[in-house]
């Protein structure tokens, strides 16, 4: 692994280059509780003091609408024409837990079958970490496996340290986008930038205000699917797909075309939401998630088992977004330790 | 803390003679700055139930999930809540002979931010004061105080009903109406911009919508059996995810709530992407008032909603 220092001032002209070589995604403030990632055209419209932007950065790899191909007929005849493919990108400053999201969403889309569309970001895209400088009160993410500082799964990492920053090489295609740019790094020979984060997530590692204990509730979940517990937690749940859209790893997706003219049109799908009443619903209008009670419990045993069981990975990276937004204070770091209180009490 | 003990008290009656098969109310939440939605069935749980300035849920709308259940359901309402009790009786989405009304005269509730931002989140909060000046919040390490002005949600400094418009038992002194002054001056503020920052401003909100259909789901005028954004065939809003489609979603529901939105500022605290919601709603209050001169929805059981009656007075100027 190869480390590097580049001052504040070089940062904002490297990601000016970037801007103009690459699309580049980075963290932008939208207003004051809500930041987003979005396409940026330089270093002067992104906001690296975020600490969990409001909707994780996921959309980049798998868009809330991405359209898949179009169609036209004619002469008896289906004509398809694909859609376009994004160029060579970089999704900057990416926070740990988020990097962590998108190692979840991999086996997903480019394990045992392979979804072009993802897979063609996922190969154009490099992704640039950033680790955390302060913890948020709704953080759990070293409950979860992961850590403000480990940036495993990016092909750069960048950490605040003194006069500047530390830039971590973690894959040969973070290597070569140093190369690509190095007049505006300088090796760190002392290993300066490890030590740095290093003591940087010792620091944070002491400021998460709840941890929470998964062992043993996929175990439990394994041998109960039916619980009271759902019933009484869905009570409160008023359905809406907020949890699942800011989620870094939710990834359920509705197939739609449009076509004004009903001659030509274009096949898209868009992020669904399994909190939804309609998502389960099928053409004769059976819903094997009837009530909310099944589809409350569906969210967690994928977070908490489902996940765990096809991919061996936990669905759920700890990065606090559905605890701050839901509208009821439904808490995934309080249902993993009611389901231990429940299991102590089977 | 009087209240609280009145609501706990009565719950407690009503579950012990049989009068209520549930008591929808507000119990601690999973850290100090948050209240959670109670469903409250047997005496044994009644002391779960609190009342503090944390307890913001419009908790009417779950009358809806129980109104074809057995037996009677009692919930809490605030005064802005109570007004979509109002609503939804005359939209006969509930019947008056199957609630009972709890209802608490409201000083104002505090942004729970600023508790999170000052309290211990595994603190439990003991007693609750509210005066003219600030809040006190009492846990186990003593007494927290925010004043009204840094505090006070921004629904509260408009409130027009502290004192619910309708409650079988009011659990506390009843609280005057005030004088909330103005609360169109952010629309007229708005409403003089020049219509191409108008369409901006509304562009930029809409944008960011995720269609997560919180506002939806949390609105007590939100009633229908199956709703228009759910229908596949005919498909009148798509799935996608655009500006487009985003602005169709919201001016539909803003004109489908027309004349039923109670104003009680739920769409508002729960958009997870802050677009001002209430502002929306609050134009076409304020178009109602001016047209039909009604109070706000809600709040009185004899005044139907202007967009669902007629009279010979009504203005015609389009016809």
């Amino acid at each position: 692994m190869k480390a590097y220092t580049i001052t504040r001032d070089n940062l904002g002209a490297w990601l000016d280059a970037l801007a103009r070589d690459y699309t580049l995604i980075a963290p932008v403030r939208e207003e004051e509780t809500v930041s987003l990632f979005k396409p940026v055209s330089g270093f002067a419209e992104i906001n690296l003091g975020y600490t969990n932007s409001t909707v994780s950065p996921k959309g980049w790899l798998f868009p809330q609408t991405e359209e898949m191909f179009f169609f036209s007929t004619g002469d008896g005849q289906i004509t398809l024409a694909d859609a376009q493919t994004p160029g060579p990108a970089v999704l900057f400053g990416l926070r740990p837990c988020d990097i962590k999201g998108i190692l979840v969403l991999d086996p997903v889309f480019n394990g045992a079958y392979q979804d072009c569309y993802y897979q063609k970001r996922r190969q154009n895209t490099i992704l640039v970490g950033l680790s955390c400088t302060r913890v948020e009160r709704h953080c759990f993410c070293t409950s979860m496996g992961g850590g403000p500082t480990d940036g495993g799964g990016a092909d750069l990492l960048l950490t605040e340290m003194d006069g500047g920053y530390g830039l971590e090489a973690l894959t040969s295609r973070g290597e070569e986008l140093i190369h690509r740019y190095q007049d505006y790094f300088i090796p760190d020979r002392d290993n300066r930038v490890t030590a740095a984060r290093e003591e940087l997530g010792k620091k944070l590692a002491g400021q998460f205000t709840r941890a929470v204990d998964t062992t043993g509730v996929k175990e439990f979940l394994d041998e109960n699917f039916e619980l009271p517990y759902w019933g009484e937690l869905a009570r409160r749940c008023l359905g809406c797909g907020i949890c699942t859209y800011i989620c870094p790893t939710c990834h359920c997706f509705d197939i739609f075309d449009q076509s004004p003219d009903g001659e030509s049109g274009v096949r898209s799908r868009c992020w669904d939401s399994c909190m939804f009443s309609h998502f389960t619903r099928m053409a004769g209008g059976h819903n094997p998630r009837p009530t909310k009670k099944e589809r409350v419990r569906n969210r967690f045993l994928h977070k908490l088992k489902y996940h765990r069981d096809r991919y061996n990975l936990d669905g759920c990276v700890g990065c606090g977004r559905c605890v701050t937004r839901c509208p009821v204070n439904i808490d995934i770091r309080q249902i993993i330790a009611d389901l231990q209180e429940v299991a102590r009490h089977e | 803390m009087k209240i609280q003990e009145n609501l706990r008290e009565t719950a407690r009656k009503l579950l012990a003679g049989g009068e209520a098969s549930l008591v929808i109310g507000y119990a601690p939440g999973s850290e100090v700055s948050r209240v959670v939605p109670a469903f409250i069935s047997r005496e044994e749980e009644v002391n779960r139930l609190v009342w503090n300035p944390l307890c913001i849920n419009n908790l009417a709308k779950y009358l809806l999930d129980y109104r074809y259940e057995p037996g009677k359901v009692a919930v809490v309402v605030k005064g802005c809540d109570s007004r979509a009790i109002i609503r939804l009786l005359q939209d006969n989405q509930i019947i008056r002979e199957k609630v009972i009304i709890l209802g608490i005269p409201c000083s104002g509730l505090i942004n729970p931010d600023l508790v999170a931002a000052r309290l211990d989140p595994g603190a439990q909060i003991t007693a609750a004061t509210v005066s003219k000046q600030d809040f006190s919040l009492q846990t186990g390490e003593g007494t927290f105080t925010f004043t009204r002005d840094e505090a006070l949600l921004e629904k509260c400094r408009d409130c027009e009903h502290h004192t619910p418009v309708i409650a079988d038992f009011m659990l506390g002194e009843e609280i005057p109406p005030n004088d909330p002054g103005d609360p169109f001056i952010a629309v007229k503020t708005l409403e003089e911009l020049p219509v191409e920052e108008r369409s901006a401003y509304w562009d930029k909100q809409f944008s960011r919508c995720l269609r997560c259909y919180a506002c939806r789901n949390v609105c007590p005028a939100c009633t229908c059996r199956e709703c228009v954004f759910d229908q596949a065939e005919p498909c009148w809003v798509a799935k996608a995810n655009n500006l487009s489609e985003n602005t169709a979603f919201h001016l539909i529901r803003a004109f489908h709530v027309a004349g039923r939105c109670v104003d009680c500022g739920e769409c508002d605290r729960v958009c997870p992407v802050n677009i001002p919601l209430s502002l929306l709603n609050r134009k076409i209050l304020k178009d109602i008032k001016d047209l039909f001169n009604v109070p706000t929805p809600g709040t009185s059981l004899e005044e139907l909603p202007p967009l669902g009656t007629f009279t010979n007075s009504d203005p015609d100027e389009f016809m």
